[in-house]
């Protein structure tokens, strides 16, 4: 298929019709809209539902019914809708249901505003709602990125039986790339799911729920649970750049801000500075181990995000005081600009190198 | 002759079949059963006339009746699993119903149920189709996403007033406004039941809970929601009517409603929602008897019965 130039929110629409998804229930808000605009008009054409819900809480418990009758489904939403999600998102994990969660997180707390962020990924990496569990969070940086990884979702979704969420911001989403749709799966020849409330004909029946009463089995569900999330582990996708033969500063950045990363790298380059880029493409699970391996190369690490700090606790963590770790984060929709990183990293090189 | 057939280890003793008995063929005794329930005997079966009476108004299908040769089964869209319920509340008839209503209709297999968060938590473990459990007010949103996804299923909810016109209430309020094809058992006891007694929003004025302990006082907590009422204002096509279950006479009614709603749906009509009055024994500190008579004369006169809406009326509405 020829390449085709898409905003990031369109593409990720596109994207989930490639993955066989038929279903989308959602709630406007700013900075995704073209996603349920695009699929409200999309979705008639291929035969699929688009719902336009009362409510975000809503959206996340028509996502749970139609997961549990064993439908590819998706929902998208901004940062104060994803906090109205975590009620459904909760019960979807707890009953261990797939579905596929985009975020195109806006500047919080609160109502915060509408421009870019990344000030979500506690929410998103630690679990989100009440109880012990996590999602599998994708962190897309430019739009066919955006595009591959929700197809990817659906797959990994419906093989963990964990929701996914795909973790962007208001720039992949508002900026138009060029992409090209890689492969594309008919509803019809998506494996059957055993387990789903589909009619009991012919066996047994089926019931989701995400109620255990007695503590024993409520416990032993709690750890069936974080031994999948450990399983997840094998999941891990980042990407190393300009780390081969070490650096002097190695930036880990996710989504946009490693774009931004990579226009520092060459600006630092000019002036004899050599910036590596560690990217996680999955911020859960964490590219931990790859992270250390890449990090041992580098002098000193540079954590920049759309927020005062959130990622930079588990990448400390990770080091574990093996490197010195610095933070670098622009929050509220501002953005930081290579010039800024460039400055950053020369400080950090001048106090620890 | 016909005759009563009593399972006593079903039985908790709620005299509601008692009661219901126009010709004394049932009395209560003193034997005590593996629960620790007094439970009812036949003690005159030459009376007996297989009217049926007891075996509709027993909330734990615990009675099964034989005439001419045949003896009443339990619906086979109920697993069988004794009710988690209180002796003598009218959840168990309303259960009995669906099922028997899904077992006419012959869907068990296609149907999925919607099991709420209040007294009827439990209820995917009564029903014998395929359930889901929603989270608290929910049910209809998760009803939506399944039938959305898999229009061929019949989907029906089963939720109690807090569910439903409390924390539920948007998701009530845009089912319906929707026209979603989905069935609604809405189950008013006007009393939170499950979390001990509490305030509902459809609880009555004056009406004594845990969190209104000197009564419902309207002019801080507002009146009692008539839910059908509110939404029969609604433009869009619906069947809704409200029953009850105290007796005999109304367990019959209530399940013609429940029977059209379901209908309704399989023939694609409409949103479909019938409220059941319901008893709360323990709740409103009655015996399960005289909470039937509290909820026809307390309840009835606020809640009126009947069909409050028919899809059919949408034409005539049609040019408003």
């Amino acid at each position: 298929m020829a390449k085709k130039l898409m905003k990031g929110c369109e593409a990720i629409g596109e994207a989930a019709i490639h993955a066989g998804c038929r279903l989308f229930f959602g709630y406007p808000i700013t900075p995704q809209n073209e996603i349920p605009e695009y699929m409200s008009a999309r979705l008639p054409q291929v035969g699929g539902t688009f719902v336009q819900a009362e409510s975000e809480v809503a959206a996340s418990n028509m996502l749970y019914g139609a997961a549990g009758a064993g439908c590819r489904v998706f929902t998208s939403s901004s940062s104060p809708g994803i906090s109205l999600m975590q009620e459904g998102l909760s019960y979807i994990a707890a009953a261990e249901l797939p579905v596929v969660v985009v975020n195109i997180m806006r500047g919080g707390p609160g109502l915060g505003g509408i421009l870019p962020s990344q000030s979500d990924y506690f929410q998103a990496t630690k679990g989100g709602g009440h109880g012990d569990y996590r999602l599998l969070v994708l962190a897309p940086s430019t739009v066919q990125e955006a595009a591959d990884l929700v197809i990817d979702a659906f797959d990994l979704a419906d093989e963990y039986r964990n929701p996914v969420m795909i973790l962007g911001d208001g720039l992949i989403g508002q900026m138009m790339e060029p992409v090209e749709f890689k492969k594309e799966i008919k509803p019809e020849d998506l494996p059957e799911k055993p387990w789903a409330t589909t009619g009991r004909a012919g066996r047994q029946q089926n019931i989701i729920n995400s109620l255990y009463l007695d503590p024993e089995q409520l416990e032993a569900h709690n750890w069936d649970l974080h031994r999948k999330y450990q399983r997840m582990a094998k999941e891990v996708r980042y990407e190393a750049f300009n780390t081969d033969g070490g650096c002097d500063v190695l930036i880990v950045a996710y989504g946009t801000v490693a774009r931004i990363t990579k226009t520092a790298i060459d600006m630092a380059r000019e002036k004899g500075l050599k910036i590596g880029l560690f990217r996680p493409i999955t911020l859960y699970p964490y590219p931990t181990e790859a992270l250390v391996q890449t990090a041992e190369g580098a002098k000193s690490v540079l954590v920049s995000e759309l927020s005062t700090g959130q990622m930079v606790e588990d990448v400390r963590a990770a080091i574990a005081g093996r490197r010195p770790v610095g933070f670098y984060g622009r929050v509220g929709g501002m953005v930081m600009g290579p010039d800024e990183l460039v400055e950053q990293a020369e400080k950090l090189v001048a106090v620890h190198v | 002759m016909p005759s009563v057939i009593i399972d006593k280890d079903r039985c908790k003793g709620c005299e509601l079949c008692v009661y219901a008995c126009p010709e004394d063929v049932l009395a209560m005794s003193d034997e005590i059963n593996a629960k620790g329930y007094f439970v009812p005997i036949v003690a005159h079966p030459e009376n007996c006339t297989g009217c049926r009476y007891c075996l509709l108004v027993c909330p734990d299908v615990a009675i099964q009746v034989e005439n001419k040769g045949k003896v009443t089964k339990p619906p086979e869209s109920l697993t069988g699993k004794p009710f988690s319920y209180c002796p003598g509340c009218t959840h168990g008839v309303i259960h009995r119903l669906i099922a028997e209503v899904m077992d006419e209709l012959g869907i068990q297999e296609r149907t999925v149920g919607i099991a709420p968060v209040g007294c009827s938590v439990l209820a995917y473990e009564f029903f014998a189709c395929d359930m889901q459990e929603a989270s608290h007010g929910r049910a209809m949103a998760v009803a939506t996403g399944i039938k959305r996804g898999r229009p061929d299923l019949t989907v029906f909810t089963y939720q109690g007033d807090g569910d439903l016109a409390s924390i539920g209430m948007a998701e009530t309020v845009h089912a319906a406004n929707r026209g979603e094809k989905i069935t609604v058992i809405f189950v008013n006891n006007a009393i939170y039941g499950m979390t001990g007694g509490q305030m509902a929003p459809t609880t009555l004025p004056g009406q004594v809970a845990s969190t209104c302990p000197t009564g419902r006082d309207v002019t801080l907590t507002g009146y009692p929601i008539r839910v059908v009422e509110l939404l029969k204002s609604l433009r869009t096509p619906a069947y809704l009517a409200r029953v009850t279950v105290t007796d005999p006479k109304n367990v019959l009614a209530a399940k013609k409603a429940i029977r059209k709603a379901f209908k309704y749906q399989l023939e694609g009509t409409c949103f479909s929602l019938v409220e059941v009055l319901s008893t709360c024994p323990i709740g409103w500190g009655e015996t399960p008897h005289d909470a039937c008579g509290w909820l026809q004369e307390n309840m009835v006169p606020y809640y009126p019965l009947g069909e409050v809406k028919v899809p059919e009326e949408a034409t005539v509405q049609a040019g408003s």
